[in-house]
């Protein structure tokens, strides 16, 4: 994992010229997050660095992992249409460097929000009917993604904003995305392991069907959370070793059986999601829409 | 539509009279036992007469098999015998494939069978051929916009059921999206030569997964051919129908009888099919069942148990082979009749037919019945500790 770049405002001011009002607003992953105004509205500027030393030639770094992923990601964003899916802003894929660092950048839609993990953080459980809400619209980001053949790979909490401005929910980061049509870039699992499909874990076999079914386990582990305030996996102290065990081997207790009054349509629609194999899961991302939209 | 007559040798008026008596609701017809010509007509007489499922089995696995007995098979101009694995070539599959499915689509028949080969192995080369096929029968099929719905066909040896992980594989691939199939039309092809009803318990809970995977969980359209009173835990499971022929080789699929083998052999002795016992037992085990008073135990409750019941005695009545396969139809059919609700309520209600025709045996046996090896009660033994083992992958609580 590379590690995160050290920049400031008047760096990013260097890199990104046509932006102006520069403020530092976080982190996530591999990518430091600035806060931008061009042409008048606010976007996300997000940096990854590309390696510890300086690369003479721009065609090196451009082709390393990181590289590739934030290309991707960019792709992802451009050629998706969903409302759900984070939006490319009008800076695209760029490479630059500052302060001795290589890095890559580029723009996204700025969205006025909080993830889903600050949100489960300060207030607690979501109501099932939020819950639901959450596993249609993201249930379609996830088809508007397979319908370009990819899975998203790392959906959790901290991958979901919700809007302020209507409550919408919208995925994030499709840095890992993998493209089922095109080159492997990613030599190990990728993602969270926390919020991992079993068959994430099983990359080195070529066998492992590896499709939306797998994005739908990660939403699964993601409304779970979201609705009871218990991962239905992790627990301090765990492993990467530890959670594939119980990912692959473990049954969950039931949202109900924590939650007192929750819709059993909506505990049967998370467990299904929870299957150990994606056989178990929805065929279609429609068949899982509709499911949710019946509680 | 839950039980279908698998078509085969010497049809007669059997299906007529079974489609009229309402205890079968369709048909799998076997060119291979039919003449290209005969098949349309029956096809079409049967359309005209009856609200039925009309499907071809295209039976394309016969073209590897050797020595095969093609019989009329060879009169399809879809079929080509005498096939090696080496001769399914991507190009020759789409051959394949395109006059397969071209000879049934105008033919009456109500959903389309894709055309496939029988694979011993998830791992093995005949399987790709298996899944090369389906693969261009699910492109082929949409390439014609047809409103006639495509089945996908798949015939695997039961040895085959034996890799959980492999069944696990398969179902991930079958399940997936794009695979735009009604459903499937599926065949094991049994070890055992001999007709009987059991099955080693890991394979029948492996195939009870799959069907309920594609079935129940997945809404697929679930075929199963060949199927005997297996059917009735297959269709608990989610499977949409079962196909059972009028003789033994038309109730279980097995290899050789679609090979050349000399001619002869022994007439089959009577029999009678009994719900409560889950099995097809001699008449003169009926008779001794007779005896210590038991028959009213034993009967399955349906129209045709008066030929027996109106007699002296079960070995007085005047059964034969045409009454006892309308019967056997029957007893399938009320036995499937019972079943509603949830797969959980259907897998427990099996259960509980299945220990209550073990306490059957048991009960007959103590009162002195004697039965031989393939109509005793060792498969009940198979087939519940199969369902145990598939409710417990499932989660159902059975008990």
């Amino acid at each position: 994992m590379a590690d995160l770049p050290s920049l400031t405002p008047d760096q990013v001011a260097v890199l990104v010229p046509q932006a102006s009002d520069i403020e530092h607003i976080g982190s996530g992953g591999q990518k430091l997050v600035f806060r931008g105004t061009i042409s008048g509205t606010f976007y996300a500027l997000k940096f990854s660095k590309l390696a510890a030393t300086p690369v003479d030639e721009l065609d090196d770094f451009a082709t390393s992992d990181i590289a590739i992923r934030a290309k991707r990601e960019v792709e992802t964003m451009r050629e998706c249409t969903s409302h759900h899916v984070v939006k490319l802003g009008p800076l695209g894929l760029s490479f630059g460097s500052a302060g001795g660092q290589q890095l890559v950048f580029f723009s996204e839609e700025f969205i006025l929000g909080s993830d889903l993990k600050t949100h489960l953080r300060r207030d607690g459980k979501f109501a099932a009917q939020e819950v639901a809400k959450l596993g249609i619209q993201i249930g379609s980001a996830i088809k508007a993604l397979w319908e370009f053949g990819k899975v998203h790979r790392d959906i959790k909490p901290a991958n979901i904003m919700r809007r302020d401005s209507n409550g919408d929910y919208v995925l994030l980061d499709a840095g890992f995305a993998f493209d089922v049509d095109g080159e492997s870039i990613s030599v190990g699992p990728v993602g969270t392991p926390a919020y991992f499909s079993p068959e994430q874990f099983e990359f080195t076999n070529r066998r492992t069907v590896l499709d939306f079914r797998s994005d739908m386990f990660s939403l699964g582990v993601t409304m779970y959370f979201l609705a009871t305030a218990t991962h239905p996996f992790w627990s301090p102290g765990d492993t990467t070793q530890s959670l594939y065990s119980k990912i692959t081997g473990f049954n969950p207790l039931a949202p109900s059986s924590i939650v007192d009054g929750f819709p059993e349509p909506l505990d049967e629609v998370i467990m299904r999601l929870l299957g150990k194999s994606p056989h178990l899961r929805f065929r279609t991302c429609d068949q899982l829409i509709t499911a949710l939209q019946g509680v | 539509m839950t039980i279908l007559v698998q078509h085969g040798h010497g049809k007669s008026d059997k299906i007529d009279e079974a489609l009229s008596a309402g205890t079968v609701q369709g048909v799998i017809f076997a060119p291979r036992n039919e003449k290209p010509e005969n098949l349309a007509a029956c096809l079409q007489s049967l359309a005209n007469a009856h609200q039925c499922e009309l499907l071809i089995d295209p039976q394309y696995y016969v073209s590897a098999f050797a020595p095969a007995n093609t019989r009329y098979l060879t009169e399809y101009p879809y079929f080509h015998g005498g096939l090696s694995a080496s001769d399914f070539t991507l190009r020759r599959i789409r051959t394949i494939v395109a006059e397969a499915i071209g000879f049934q689509i105008n033919t009456g028949a109500t959903s389309i069978i894709s055309p496939t080969v029988l694979f011993d192995s998830f791992t093995d080369r005949w399987f790709q051929i298996a899944l090369n096929l389906a693969d261009y029968s699910l492109e082929y099929h949409a390439s014609l916009n047809s409103g006639t719905p495509l089945l996908l066909s798949f015939v695997l040896a039961e040895e085959a059921l034996s890799a959980e992980e492999e069944v696990g594989r398969f179902l991930d691939t079958v399940t997936q999206d794009g695979w735009g199939m009604q459903g499937f039309y599926l065949v094991v092809s049994r070890h055992e030569g001999t007709y009987n009803q059991d099955c080693e318990s890991a394979r029948l809970a492996n195939l009870l997964y799959a069907v309920h995977v594609l079935g129940d969980v997945n809404a697929l359209r679930v075929v199963l051919g060949y199927t005997d009173f297996l059917g009735i835990p297959l269709r608990a499971v989610g499977a949409s129908a079962f196909a059972c022929g009028w003789s033994q080789g038309l109730r279980q699929f097995v290899r050789k009888n679609f090979l050349q083998r000399p001619p002869g052999g022994q007439p089959p002795r009577d029999r009678y099919s009994s719900g409560p016992l889950l099995n097809s037992i001699y008449l003169q085990e009926l008779q001794d069942v007779f005896e210590v008073g038991r028959l009213d135990d034993v009967l399955s409750g349906v129209d045709l148990d008066e030929v027996i019941t109106s007699a002296e005695s079960p070995q007085a009545a005047s059964w034969n082979l045409a009454v006892a396969q309308q019967h056997h139809w029957q007893t399938l059919h009320a036995l499937d009749s019972a079943f509603t609700g949830r797969a959980r309520q259907r897998v427990i209600r099996v259960m509980g037919l299945i220990r209550a025709a073990q306490g059957l045996y048991a009960l007959l046996e103590r009162e002195g019945v004697t039965f031989e090896r393939f109509t005793g009660k060792d498969h009940l033994a198979n087939w519940s500790r199969a369902l145990s083992e598939f409710a417990r992958r499932v989660g159902y609580a059975t008990s």
